[in-house]
């Protein structure tokens, strides 16, 4: 298993598209008057002002794959038949992680409690494309890595709680990619905190 | 000739070819998956060998040494950071065997991996300290030149590209990996990375890698005019896709070939080949831009900043550029008190505020008693890079200060200022040589403030000539014409203008003033500051530092702009001044929709103005509103049955037709529970019940709850009585709560597949303890089969929920 790699600024451009998408906005259906495209625009960059995205990643080799489960190491056994078959290619994995902070996830809370939910709403859009646009981001990046020695990323990727990869892996991710040191904890029930933070898994090709 | 020169004036005849993939090719000659590729082939010395000769006879002029990871931090995965010098020596000494004297060898430089501060947890001069052990390496290994490429990160380029210069003088590549947005990784585009490289002493500026050659000729295209200095191309053969278990490159070398005249031809001066390359693709390119007149570089100087992620150039007859002036502690305590104490919320909202405003770049100055203000700018500087794309300028009169932001910056910055005082001359002179950056040029000598515009030009031409001696171009600063105040000197304000106007018309130089000095002491200042600048424009003003919070002064700019045809077409003007009327009309907007649906023709109604305002979503507009229907005559239930009621209809039927979208369908049910709050004694005088009680909750082991506060608030529009339980709720926590408020309808919401379990737990429990009141569940992994085995109805947004729930009661 390599290091972890830990990205503590991740410098994206915003997802727009993504984030309108997520707010209902429909391309020739949804009619936005110029002052409320402002106004959403601006809420965005305030949401954006408050997110940090930090990210982490890890690299490992399948030690075995029998299509039920997949074998990282003595203590990272991932159950999931969907999972073994997405990586069945595979000799190597990806882990990765990524966070948009604390900050923003108070500052949703402060605006749904002031009743300014059509506020919290699009910061809680923003920070769920960013972090999702975080991901892509580490995947980006790793595929620079992997190009020259003729390798690739699989396109998409796999995180627990999808099918029949349980939630619980999301215990193991966490640790291995010691994702405390971006600032997520994991609570009881499986769930990253603060809010806005993801894990995934992709597979390394090639 | 030293090798610079010689390469130099290679570069003015011909276009220099450069190998291949390295990489891949290692691959086919056998590198295990997981071996460190430096330590391979210096166990494997005639494989790497037989790859650097076949790129020479192919026709490569310039090889790269096979040491793309032989930094500290690569070769210590691998155990071997100590010997990092060793190692880069021995790969340049295998491929100089390899190729001999007839070809150049490129010293390789890649990126360490790490993100470097402000981006990354690697520290600056960590950065600078780790490519010195590497450079010395190379340059004793007997390089030719040094390629830094493959770089991602331009801080991390610059401090790879500083621990060249600062180790040798030796030509230095600098190529960056841009993705098909035109962005690297980290948003830096090619204008402005090259701006950022050719100033800070790069010999050639280009881009490599990630994409095929057909994005590339448009990343050459883009940069082409601003280059002072060649530039280099070498493209993956096209975009690598998987094909049975392994990584193809698509395109053919006779393709490769076709495209490499392309970007010999859009100005490329260095070409080569990067992964999925092979020696057939560079002797393709070879064969076809021989006999190419290489396209020389077409800038001899450019007056442009950068930041990290945006460049700024200063053209003729632009619009006025603006420098917000905000960051800065004098008479701001609270600022002052957040520098004291480290923190950095209101430089945050400031910097954030101006760039909406419309600012092109920031003042940032830090001087207060106090604090360590090298620490500061530094701290500063790395936020800024991080939360605005705006380049910045760094105002101090400590040299120091300077220093420090000219080395962490990670871009070309514009220094506040150099004056003819024989020190900052001695020293910053030098520094802005250095770091390439640009400096505003302040017409002081010696403690004299020069009154007279003649005294100041003289000031200005004294200046510049020992600027000369350091390779400074007229491009390379922008002057100062002095603002002094009028309520002391009447005529200060002509002197200065008379500056700006010689600067502009006479010395071919660009300006910049201080407005808001020219009002010290007078009432009224923002009218006198923006009448100020419409009459600097007129003179030929490039740039104010001011407030672009000041409508006034922005207002006049744009007009300004416009009048001295600056902005040509007034688009901007009309679009800004459009949304200004177009937000002062908010009793009468454009399109009058009414309740029941139809385009209203005859005059609005108050309770028309009622609806529209609900459908606005105007919460400052609907309390006047109703105060007045009131006063009217007209009472609480029927504003709410026969108005508000039908508008927020109105505004869900639109919602679920994607007419409106959320944050519409979120400011009009805001406007709405802010109206039915003042209406609420009104209504409870009249005796209105409410509609049904609501009990809400996000079940247990959950902790999003968005999605259950839009419905909460939806259904409380229409006359519900919600109990909100909030969330991460247990079941025995509902149970009782819902014999203590006997409600309606109980809703559960729910986000993960793991925590909808718990919807069927409550449920259960309820039934078991004889609990017959109706469910309805929610959430993004809900669905209505889900919801039906479990017994409860199902609704997928706040909208159908309110529909659903009306159902269950009338059930």
């Amino acid at each position: 298993m390599s290091p972890v790699n830990i990205f503590e600024k991740i410098s994206i451009d915003p997802p727009y598209k993504r984030i309108y998408s997520r707010l209902g906005f429909k391309k020739r259906t949804t009619e936005l008057p110029a002052q409320q495209r402002e106004k959403t625009d601006a809420l965005i960059m305030d949401a954006l002002s408050l997110i940090t995205l930090k990210g982490c990643t890890l690299k490992a080799i399948v030690k075995k794959n029998d299509g039920k489960e997949v074998v990282i190491s003595d203590d990272l056994i991932f159950e999931s038949i969907k999972l073994a078959r997405y990586l069945r290619d595979c000799n190597e994995i990806l882990l990765m992680g990524a966070t948009a902070g604390s900050n923003i996830m108070d500052a949703i809370k402060d605006k749904t409690s002031q009743d300014n939910l059509s506020t919290a709403v699009v910061y809680d859009a923003t920070a769920s494309e960013m972090t999702d646009a975080a991901l892509d981001w580490l995947m980006a990046y790793a595929n620079n890595q992997l190009r020259r020695a003729g390798k690739i990323l699989l396109p998409r990727r796999f995180s627990a709680g999808y099918a029949d990869f349980k939630l619980e892996n999301q215990k193991n991710i966490h640790g291995q990619l010691e994702m405390q040191k971006i600032g997520v904890t994991i609570n009881s029930n499986f769930l990253l905190l603060p809010e806005k933070s993801v894990t995934a898994i992709t597979g390394i090709y090639g | 000739m030293n090798k610079r020169s010689k390469i130099k004036n290679l570069l003015k005849n011909q276009i220099v070819i450069l190998d291949g993939a390295c990489g891949t090719e290692l691959q086919k000659k056998g590198l295990p998956t997981g071996a460190c590729p430096e330590l391979w082939c210096l166990a494997n010395a005639k494989k790497i060998q037989d790859i650097h000769a076949s790129y020479a006879e192919a026709g490569a002029q310039v090889i790269y040494s096979c040491t793309f990871g032989a930094n500290r931090f690569k070769l210590a995965q691998y155990g071997s950071g100590e010997n990092t010098y060793q190692i880069n020596r021995n790969l340049v000494r295998l491929a100089r065997q390899a190729v001999g004297k007839g070809v150049f060898v490129a010293g390789d430089i890649g990126p360490t991996g790490l993100f470097v501060e402000p981006f990354g947890p690697l520290g600056f001069e960590e950065a600078v300290a780790a490519y010195k052990e590497q450079v010395r390496g190379l340059i004793d290994g007997g390089c030719d030149l040094i390629v830094i490429e493959t770089m991602i990160d331009i801080q991390e380029t610059r401090a790879a590209l500083l621990a060249v210069k600062e180790t040798a003088d030796i030509f230095a590549i600098a190529s960056m990996t841009y993705e098909k947005d035109g962005h690297t990784l980290n948003g830096t585009d090619p204008v402005s990375a090259l701006i950022t490289l050719q100033s800070l002493g790069a010999d050639a500026v280009g881009c490599n890698c990630s994409t095929g050659p057909e994005k590339m000729l448009e990343f050459v295209a883009l940069m082409k005019p601003y280059a002072k200095i060649p530039l280099v191309a070498k493209p993956n053969a096209g975009v690598p896709r998987l094909e049975n278990g392994k990584t193809v490159f698509d395109m053919e070398a006779a393709a490769f070939g076709a495209w490499s005249e392309k970007l010999a031809r859009a100005g490329a001066n260095m070409i080569g080949g990067c992964c999925g390359t092979t020696p057939l693709h560079i002797q393709e390119l070879a064969k076809t831009v021989s006999g190419i007149q290489p396209k020389p570089p077409l800038r001899k100087s450019l007056g442009a900043l950068t930041s990290s992620r945006s460049y700024l150039l200063f053209e003729e007859n632009k619009p006025l550029y603006i420098a917000g002036e905000r960051i800065n502690p004098t008479g701001k305590k609270a600022l002052q008190q957040e520098f004291l104490e480290g923190k950095t919320a209101i430089i945050r909202q400031m910097a954030v505020e101006q760039e909406k405003q419309g600012a092109h770049l920031l003042d940032v100055n830090v001087g207060q008693p106090g604090i360590d203000e090298v620490a500061t700018i530094k701290s500063v500087i790395g936020l800024l890079a991080t939360i605005t794309k705006l380049p910045l300028i760094v105002d101090s009169s400590r040299i120091e200060t300077i220093e420090a932001a000219l080395r962490i910056y990670p871009g070309r910055m514009l220094i506040n200022s150099i004056s003819g005082e024989k020190e900052k001359m001695e020293k910053l002179l030098p520094l802005a040589a250095k770091y390439g950056a640009m400096f505003i040029l302040l017409p002081l000598i010696d403690g004299e403030i020069p009154h007279t515009a003649e005294r100041r030009q003289a000031i200005v031409k004294s200046i510049y000539n020992s600027a000369r001696k350091f390779g400074f171009t007229r491009d390379d600063f922008v002057v100062d014409c002095l603002v002094m105040a009028v309520a002391s000197d009447s005529g200060a304000g002509m002197e200065t203008l008379k500056t700006v106007r010689w600067c502009s018309d006479a010395f071919h130089g660009r300006t910049i003033l201080g407005l808001s000095n020219v009002s010290f002491g007078m009432p009224g200042r923002p009218w006198m500051n923006a009448a100020f600048a419409a009459m600097a424009q007129l003179n030929g003003l490039t740039m104010a530092i001011a407030n672009p919070a000041s409508a006034e002064f922005m207002n006049i700019k744009k007009a300004g702009d416009v009048l001295a045809a600056r902005e040509k077409g007034a688009l901007k003007f009309i679009e800004h001044f459009s949304s200004v009327n177009a937000s002062a009309n908010i009793t009468m907007p454009p399109l009058k929709v009414t309740a029941s649906g139809y385009v209203g023709v005859q005059p609005p109604t108050s309770l028309d103005k009622m609806t529209q305002t609900i459908m606005d979503g105007d919460k400052e507009s609907i309390m006047p509103q109703i105060e007045a229907a009131l006063k009217e005559g007209k009472t609480a239930s029927s504003l709410v049955d026969e108005v508000m009621i039908p508008a927020i209809v109105h505004v869900g039927d639109l919602y679920e037709k994607k007419i409106y979208f959320l944050p519409q369908l979120m400011a009009s049910a805001e406007t709405m529970k802010k109206a039915l709050g003042f209406l609420e004694p009104h209504l409870k005088k009249a005796a209105s019940g409410n509609k049904g009680k609501i009990l809400m909750a996000t079940v247990e082991g959950d902790i999003h709850d968005i999605g259950k506060n839009i419905v909460v608030l939806l259904l409380r529009n229409y006359g519900y009585h919600v109990t909100d339980l909030g969330k991460d709720v247990p079941a025995r926590d509902i149970m009782d709560a819902v014999k203590k408020e006997n409600p309606d309808v109980i809703g559960l919401s729910a986000l993960m597949t793991t925590t909808m379990v718990k919807m069927k737990e409550v449920i259960d429990t309820a039934r078991a303890e004889g609990i017959a009141t109706a469910f309805i569940l929610g959430g993004a992994v809900v669905t209505e089969a889900y919801a039906q085995s479990i017994g409860a109805s199902f609704a997928k947004d706040g909208v159908e929920a309110v529909k659903v729930v009306e159902k269950l009661i009338k059930r």
